[in-house]
């Protein structure tokens, strides 16, 4: 069996185009958070409930944009009640968030299958390429115009957060009351009213990457879909050193990784699945082998997984 | 769905009462105790010194694959020496699992929660390779891979016939006391600690803090290691991609935190969260609903618990 290596590169091209705003929506979400000083390890679990929440809107009403917007909102639910334990209640922000976690990855499944107990009969549907289908045009059109106005938005939120965070004054409370909440407050700067804003700002971000997750990694809803892709994202941004612009670096590359070593899988056909495990480390590994180089320049807000006290 | 319209003694006493009189009950509550101290003396080592170990779930993983691994190459070794092997391979294959995190993170100064998360995912693709390959019963050429069934002679035995319960908890409680009197009764505790609050302050103080780093992390992955080897040859005696996705190391982590990291708080958490959720599994069987509803009953459990500490914490500090 011959494979042409310009369809292996479109394949990975394509595949990384698809996979990347993903990251990037729940990185951005992940970055504002954590610059305020507050780190939501239970990013996963908030994005399994907005998956959940995703498929079960879109099978009833059919238009993803409801399940979009009530996606969002459950998050944001979820998020403020992280928020509100983290930050007013001073608990353990890992163990919040881990806590969280727990909590989406049981309550995502329970509640789906409560609603279909029997199976789902209706298609998901997902949003239309937003120019229009393209497929006639080589490259362009099959790895970039057929992709959907949220791919098109979250490249969009990267720039907007990095600009949010140096160059308007809300963005640098955020990044104050991470970096010295002590004298963020002196200056004036509610220090919990910023952090809670942050984290609200990433939870919603979560949801947005729920819902971008069911368009594009999954035909339908299973336990813990997510599989360790929303804790990925705490890896990216950290090697990204909570900088938007190289998240999106950091997410390209690690899906170039992953969408090469899922393209050899597919061409080498292992049969038992037994090699492909070794390749699906790949990426990960690559992750891991950048942190000699990128871990030691790596710099966090100086009061993550801190909270605040007035006085 | 008949749970609608809520029987609620039924409930109540499934995840209450079911535990200790359901068959087998009090053997689930003991294989989850032991498995839920173990990894959390781990984890809540790590935290007194300020260290995140999220990846006991990862270290869990290749504990149990060391166990068959050992099993399937050394099976030349006597019975009494492939025995202890086996369980000393699973520690190692723990320590050799968490020995990445540290060294990054001694070394290199890199986050250990982000590499133990990473190790994660890596540690499922790991054992999902070994059982699909070098570990696999022959057994099983189609279907879900499983290893092979430890016989009788390479299982943790019962303390008394008949009683379910395994020289796994008694051990398990031994290791709980013997880091409870080497670590909180000794000048170590305080090391810990300093290294915990501030490492600016340890070296000022002339603590060795890469060293109490090291030490604190490579023994939880040797505990987390052993843990894999308890609950394998003590309960489960085949590995099967079941082991995978159980969250058993996330729930260790919330038994260290419950238990304040105190080495033995840590063990009076462990039987309440094996306890519960025992009591939780046969509830959510008993209204036919997923088990699943577990984790989401773990997390609530534990904003509880967190929110207790918060309010007997408040009436001090405010």
């Amino acid at each position: 069996m011959s494979v042409a290596l310009s369809d292996v590169m479109l394949g990975i091209l394509s595949t990384t185009i698809q996979l990347s705003p993903f990251y990037l929506f729940a990185g951005m979400g992940e970055i504002v958070s954590e610059q305020s000083g507050v780190v939501n390890l239970g990013l996963e679990g908030i994005m399994l409930m907005s998956l959940m929440t995703t498929f079960v809107v879109d099978y009833m009403t059919g238009n993803p944009w409801v399940a979009l917007l009530v996606a969002i909102g459950v998050a944001g639910l979820i998020g403020a009640f992280f928020a509100l334990t983290a930050i007013k209640l001073r608990m353990d922000q890992i163990a919040s968030g881990l806590a969280i976690y727990l909590f989406g990855l049981g309550l995502s499944f329970v509640i789906f299958t409560v609603v279909y107990p029997s199976g789902v009969t209706t298609n998901y549907v997902s949003l239309p390429p937003l120019l229009g289908n393209w497929n006639t045009i080589p490259y362009v059109g099959v790895v970039f115009l057929k992709q959907n106005i949220m791919a098109y938005a979250s490249v969009v939120l990267v720039v907007v957060t990095a600009f949010f965070l140096t160059r308007t004054s809300l963005g640098l409370r955020v990044r104050a009351v991470g970096e010295n909440p002590k004298a963020a407050d002196n200056m004036g700067v509610n220090v919990n009213k910023v952090r809670f804003l942050a984290t609200l700002f990433g939870a919603l971000m979560f949801g947005v990457a729920g819902f971008y997750f069911a368009g594009n990694f999954v035909p339908g809803f299973q336990t813990d879909i997510i599989a360790g892709r929303g804790f990925i994202v705490l890896a990216m941004i950290y090697f990204a050193n909570w900088k938007p612009y190289r998240t999106l670096f950091a997410a390209l590359s690690f899906n170039v990784v992953y969408a090469a070593q899922s393209e050899f899988v597919s061409i080498a056909g292992f049969g038992v699945a037994s090699y492909s495990t070794l390749f699906n480390m790949l990426p990960y590994v690559f992750l891991l082998a950048l942190i000699p180089v990128f871990g030691r320049r790596a710099r966090p807000p100086k009061f993550l997984l801190k909270p605040y006290r007035k006085g | 769905m008949v749970y609608a319209g809520g029987n609620i003694e039924v409930a109540l006493s499934s995840l209450f009462l079911n535990p200790i009189t359901l068959s087998g009950g009090i053997q689930q509550i003991f294989v989850r105790f032991v498995l839920f101290y173990t990894m959390g003396l781990g984890v809540g080592l790590a935290l007194k010194a300020g260290l995140w170990n999220i990846g006991a779930q990862g270290q869990l993983l290749v504990g149990m694959v060391m166990v068959f691994v050992v099993y399937t190459f050394l099976a030349f070794l006597p019975w009494p020496v492939l025995y202890i092997a086996m369980i000393i391979g699973a520690a190692l294959g723990g320590l050799l699992w968490i020995s990445v995190p540290t060294i990054l993170r001694v070394k290199f100064g890199a986050n250990e929660i982000v590499v133990t998360i990473l190790l994660n995912v890596v540690a499922i693709n790991f054992a999902f390779y070994m059982l699909s390959g070098p570990i696999k019963s022959a057994g099983t050429a189609l279907g879900f891979p499983h290893s092979v069934n430890l016989p009788a002679q390479f299982q943790i035995p019962s303390i008394v016939s008949g009683l379910p319960i395994t020289y796994a908890v008694p051990a398990t409680i031994a290791i709980g006391i013997i880091l409870y009197l080497v670590v909180e009764r000794t000048s170590f505790r305080v090391e810990a600690n300093t290294v915990g609050e501030s490492t600016e302050t340890a070296r000022y103080a002339g603590i060795r803090i890469n060293r109490v780093m090291a030490i604190t992390m490579l023994a939880a992955g040797a505990l987390a290691g052993l843990a894999g080897a308890t609950y394998l040859m003590g309960y489960r005696y085949e590995l099967d991609i079941g082991s995978f996705s159980t969250n058993y190391g996330l729930v260790a982590i919330i038994c260290a935190l419950v238990g304040r990291k105190h080495m033995l708080g840590i063990g009076l958490a462990s039987f309440f969260f094996a306890y519960m959720t025992i009591g939780a599994e046969s509830m959510a069987l008993s209204a036919n609903v997923p088990t699943y509803v577990v984790f989401a009953m773990e997390g609530i459990m534990m904003f509880g618990i967190l929110l207790g500490y918060y309010l007997t914490e408040r009436k001090y500090v405010v």
